[in-house]
Protein backbone atom coordinates (compact mmCIF):
# COMPACT_ATOMS: atom_id res chain seq x y z
CA UNK A 1 0.00 0.00 0.00
CA UNK A 2 1.35 3.37 -0.97
CA UNK A 3 2.30 5.61 1.50
CA UNK A 4 -0.57 8.33 0.46
CA UNK A 5 -3.34 6.18 0.61
CA UNK A 6 -1.94 4.52 4.25
CA UNK A 7 -1.97 7.84 5.22
CA UNK A 8 -5.42 8.86 3.93
CA UNK A 9 -7.16 5.89 5.63
CA UNK A 10 -5.49 6.65 8.91
CA UNK A 11 -6.75 10.01 8.79
CA UNK A 12 -10.14 8.57 7.44
CA UNK A 13 -10.59 6.20 10.45
CA UNK A 14 -9.72 8.95 12.82
CA UNK A 15 -12.43 11.33 11.30
CA UNK A 16 -14.87 8.21 11.69
CA UNK A 17 -13.79 7.51 15.14
CA UNK A 18 -14.29 11.18 16.53
CA UNK A 19 -17.80 11.07 15.59
CA UNK A 20 -18.48 8.10 17.06
CA UNK A 21 -16.81 8.90 20.17
CA UNK A 22 -18.42 12.15 21.09
CA UNK A 23 -22.16 10.46 19.59
CA UNK A 24 -21.52 7.67 22.69
CA UNK A 25 -20.60 10.47 25.05
CA UNK A 26 -23.75 13.25 24.25
CA UNK A 27 -26.94 10.50 22.99
CA UNK A 28 -27.94 9.72 26.77
CA UNK A 29 -27.82 13.45 27.96
CA UNK A 30 -29.19 14.87 24.91
CA UNK A 31 -31.80 12.11 24.86
CA UNK A 32 -32.91 12.99 28.10
CA UNK A 33 -33.14 16.66 27.46
CA UNK A 34 -34.90 16.05 24.64
CA UNK A 35 -37.35 14.28 26.67
CA UNK A 36 -37.98 16.64 28.64
CA UNK A 37 -38.22 19.42 26.42
CA UNK A 38 -40.32 18.03 23.15
CA UNK A 39 -43.92 16.31 23.45
CA UNK A 40 -43.68 15.11 19.92
CA UNK A 41 -41.80 11.29 19.87
CA UNK A 42 -40.37 11.45 16.63
CA UNK A 43 -38.87 15.33 17.26
CA UNK A 44 -36.38 13.43 19.77
CA UNK A 45 -35.55 11.36 16.94
CA UNK A 46 -35.57 14.05 14.62
CA UNK A 47 -32.90 15.77 16.36
CA UNK A 48 -31.19 12.73 17.27
CA UNK A 49 -30.67 11.42 13.86
CA UNK A 50 -29.59 14.82 12.83
CA UNK A 51 -27.16 15.08 15.57
CA UNK A 52 -25.64 12.11 13.70
CA UNK A 53 -25.64 13.01 10.76
CA UNK A 54 -24.08 16.80 11.55
CA UNK A 55 -20.99 14.71 13.39
CA UNK A 56 -20.41 12.73 10.27
CA UNK A 57 -20.98 15.07 7.73
CA UNK A 58 -18.81 17.27 9.38
CA UNK A 59 -15.65 14.94 10.20
CA UNK A 60 -15.93 13.51 6.55
CA UNK A 61 -15.92 16.46 5.14
CA UNK A 62 -13.44 17.88 6.17
CA UNK A 63 -11.01 14.47 6.17
CA UNK A 64 -12.10 13.38 2.42
CA UNK A 65 -11.54 17.32 1.63
CA UNK A 66 -7.37 17.06 2.47
CA UNK A 67 -5.46 15.69 -0.25
CA UNK A 68 -2.40 13.99 0.24
CA UNK A 69 -0.60 14.37 -3.18
CA UNK A 70 3.14 15.26 -2.27
CA UNK A 71 6.26 15.65 -4.02
CA UNK A 72 7.18 12.19 -5.20
CA UNK A 73 10.02 12.13 -2.93
CA UNK A 74 8.38 13.01 0.32
CA UNK A 75 9.68 11.90 3.97
CA UNK A 76 7.52 10.06 5.95
CA UNK A 77 6.77 13.07 8.53
CA UNK A 78 5.76 15.19 5.17
CA UNK A 79 2.95 12.68 5.40
CA UNK A 80 2.58 13.09 9.19
CA UNK A 81 2.35 16.39 8.62
CA UNK A 82 -0.35 16.52 6.18
CA UNK A 83 -2.15 14.02 8.32
CA UNK A 84 -2.20 16.41 11.42
CA UNK A 85 -3.33 19.35 9.00
CA UNK A 86 -6.34 16.90 8.16
CA UNK A 87 -7.41 16.03 11.74
CA UNK A 88 -7.04 19.67 12.57
CA UNK A 89 -9.52 20.28 10.17
CA UNK A 90 -11.49 17.92 11.17
CA UNK A 91 -11.37 18.51 14.53
CA UNK A 92 -12.38 22.09 13.48
CA UNK A 93 -15.36 21.67 11.30
CA UNK A 94 -16.84 18.99 13.86
CA UNK A 95 -16.66 21.99 16.79
CA UNK A 96 -18.15 24.41 14.72
CA UNK A 97 -20.90 22.24 13.55
CA UNK A 98 -21.52 20.94 17.00
CA UNK A 99 -21.63 24.62 18.37
CA UNK A 100 -24.01 25.53 15.87
CA UNK A 101 -26.30 22.34 16.75
CA UNK A 102 -25.66 23.03 20.81
CA UNK A 103 -27.01 26.81 19.71
CA UNK A 104 -29.58 25.18 18.27
CA UNK A 105 -30.87 22.65 20.87
CA UNK A 106 -30.63 25.98 23.22
CA UNK A 107 -33.17 27.72 21.56
CA UNK A 108 -35.15 25.18 21.49
CA UNK A 109 -35.46 24.37 25.01
CA UNK A 110 -35.50 28.11 25.88
CA UNK A 111 -38.37 28.41 23.54
CA UNK A 112 -40.16 25.51 24.16
CA UNK A 113 -39.87 24.34 27.44
CA UNK A 114 -39.96 27.51 29.43
CA UNK A 115 -44.02 27.88 28.37
CA UNK A 116 -44.27 23.88 29.10
CA UNK A 117 -43.14 24.73 32.76
CA UNK A 118 -45.56 27.67 33.28
CA UNK B 1 -7.51 3.96 -18.25
CA UNK B 2 -6.59 7.08 -19.82
CA UNK B 3 -6.30 10.44 -17.55
CA UNK B 4 -9.44 11.73 -19.83
CA UNK B 5 -11.65 8.59 -19.75
CA UNK B 6 -11.07 8.55 -15.17
CA UNK B 7 -12.13 12.21 -15.49
CA UNK B 8 -15.63 11.10 -17.59
CA UNK B 9 -15.91 8.13 -15.45
CA UNK B 10 -15.23 9.85 -12.47
CA UNK B 11 -17.77 12.74 -13.02
CA UNK B 12 -20.70 10.87 -13.84
CA UNK B 13 -19.86 8.53 -10.58
CA UNK B 14 -19.46 11.42 -8.58
CA UNK B 15 -22.65 13.12 -9.39
CA UNK B 16 -24.76 9.50 -9.02
CA UNK B 17 -22.70 9.34 -5.45
CA UNK B 18 -23.84 12.97 -4.34
CA UNK B 19 -27.30 12.14 -5.24
CA UNK B 20 -26.89 9.02 -3.73
CA UNK B 21 -25.86 10.60 -0.60
CA UNK B 22 -28.78 13.06 -0.48
CA UNK B 23 -31.17 10.67 -1.05
CA UNK B 24 -29.94 8.01 2.05
CA UNK B 25 -30.03 10.93 4.29
CA UNK B 26 -33.45 12.05 3.12
CA UNK B 27 -34.69 8.15 3.97
CA UNK B 28 -32.71 8.63 7.32
CA UNK B 29 -35.27 11.90 7.99
CA UNK B 30 -38.10 10.54 6.11
CA UNK B 31 -40.00 9.22 9.11
CA UNK B 32 -39.04 11.40 11.80
CA UNK B 33 -39.85 14.38 10.50
CA UNK B 34 -42.85 13.02 8.80
CA UNK B 35 -43.50 11.93 12.34
CA UNK B 36 -42.96 16.26 13.62
CA UNK B 37 -45.18 17.33 10.46
CA UNK B 38 -48.13 15.28 11.13
CA UNK B 39 -48.16 15.92 14.82
CA UNK B 40 -47.37 19.70 15.62
CA UNK B 41 -48.72 21.19 12.24
CA UNK B 42 -51.94 21.51 9.84
CA UNK B 43 -52.50 18.75 7.43
CA UNK B 44 -51.85 21.20 3.98
CA UNK B 45 -48.43 22.43 5.89
CA UNK B 46 -47.40 18.92 7.04
CA UNK B 47 -48.15 17.81 2.93
CA UNK B 48 -46.08 20.31 1.47
CA UNK B 49 -43.36 20.03 4.04
CA UNK B 50 -43.22 16.10 3.12
CA UNK B 51 -42.64 16.86 -0.37
CA UNK B 52 -40.53 19.59 0.07
CA UNK B 53 -37.68 17.42 2.40
CA UNK B 54 -36.63 15.03 -0.24
CA UNK B 55 -35.53 18.00 -2.10
CA UNK B 56 -34.45 20.19 0.25
CA UNK B 57 -31.67 17.32 0.50
CA UNK B 58 -31.60 16.35 -3.22
CA UNK B 59 -30.67 19.85 -4.62
CA UNK B 60 -28.13 20.72 -2.09
CA UNK B 61 -25.91 17.81 -2.55
CA UNK B 62 -26.53 18.21 -6.34
CA UNK B 63 -25.22 21.73 -5.95
CA UNK B 64 -22.68 20.75 -3.75
CA UNK B 65 -21.01 18.87 -6.71
CA UNK B 66 -21.32 21.17 -9.62
CA UNK B 67 -20.01 24.36 -7.40
CA UNK B 68 -16.84 22.87 -7.88
CA UNK B 69 -14.62 23.62 -10.97
CA UNK B 70 -11.77 21.95 -12.68
CA UNK B 71 -10.39 24.73 -14.00
CA UNK B 72 -7.89 26.83 -11.67
CA UNK B 73 -4.01 26.55 -10.16
CA UNK B 74 -2.97 27.46 -13.25
CA UNK B 75 -5.18 25.33 -15.31
CA UNK B 76 -7.75 26.79 -17.42
CA UNK B 77 -7.88 24.50 -21.01
CA UNK B 78 -8.88 21.33 -21.06
CA UNK B 79 -5.50 19.83 -22.25
CA UNK B 80 -4.18 20.76 -19.06
CA UNK B 81 -7.08 19.29 -16.55
CA UNK B 82 -6.43 15.80 -17.96
CA UNK B 83 -2.42 16.46 -18.37
CA UNK B 84 -2.47 15.00 -14.62
CA UNK B 85 -4.27 12.48 -12.56
CA UNK B 86 -3.61 13.75 -8.97
CA UNK B 87 -5.31 16.65 -9.60
CA UNK B 88 -8.18 15.23 -11.12
CA UNK B 89 -8.22 12.91 -8.13
CA UNK B 90 -7.78 15.86 -5.97
CA UNK B 91 -10.67 17.55 -7.82
CA UNK B 92 -13.00 14.04 -7.10
CA UNK B 93 -11.85 14.53 -2.95
CA UNK B 94 -12.94 18.29 -3.19
CA UNK B 95 -16.49 17.26 -4.71
CA UNK B 96 -17.64 14.58 -1.90
CA UNK B 97 -16.26 16.97 0.54
CA UNK B 98 -18.75 19.70 -1.00
CA UNK B 99 -21.50 17.67 -1.30
CA UNK B 100 -21.23 16.55 2.56
CA UNK B 101 -20.61 19.91 3.43
CA UNK B 102 -23.83 21.25 1.58
CA UNK B 103 -25.84 18.56 2.74
CA UNK B 104 -24.55 19.13 6.80
CA UNK B 105 -26.01 23.12 5.90
CA UNK B 106 -29.01 21.22 4.46
CA UNK B 107 -29.40 19.66 7.51
CA UNK B 108 -28.78 22.22 10.07
CA UNK B 109 -31.64 24.29 7.79
CA UNK B 110 -34.35 21.17 8.32
CA UNK B 111 -33.56 21.22 11.90
CA UNK B 112 -34.62 25.16 12.35
CA UNK B 113 -37.38 24.16 10.09
CA UNK B 114 -38.63 21.42 12.43
CA UNK B 115 -37.93 23.98 15.19
CA UNK B 116 -40.40 26.87 14.00
CA UNK B 117 -42.82 23.48 13.43
CA UNK B 118 -42.62 22.55 17.18
CA UNK B 119 -43.04 26.40 18.09
CA UNK B 120 -46.08 27.29 16.02
CA UNK B 121 -47.10 23.81 17.01
CA UNK B 122 -46.87 24.51 21.10
CA UNK B 123 -48.39 28.26 20.05
CA UNK B 124 -51.79 27.13 18.75
CA UNK B 125 -51.88 24.50 21.39
CA UNK B 126 -51.62 27.33 23.73
CA UNK B 127 -54.08 29.34 22.20
CA UNK B 128 -56.53 26.89 21.82
CA UNK B 129 -56.24 25.72 25.62
CA UNK B 130 -56.63 30.09 26.37
CA UNK B 131 -59.99 29.43 24.28
CA UNK B 132 -61.24 26.65 26.08
CA UNK B 133 -60.27 28.29 29.73
CA UNK B 134 -62.47 31.70 28.34
CA UNK B 135 -65.73 29.12 27.53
Amino acid sequence: MSLQLSAFLTLLVLSLAVPIILFLLLRASLTDLLRHTLKVQAGITFYLRSFLLILFLSALSAAIGTSFYLKPDSRFMEYVWKGAEGVSSTLEKTLWFVTVYLVLITILVATLKIKDDK
Amino acid sequence: MTNERYLIASYFAGAALSAGLGTIVYLFLRRPFGGVADAASGKRLSSMLKRLLPWGLLFPALLGFVSVSYQGCGRTTYEEIVQNRSYLVEKNQEQISSVLRYILVAVVFWDVIVLLILKYSQNGRNQSQLRQADD
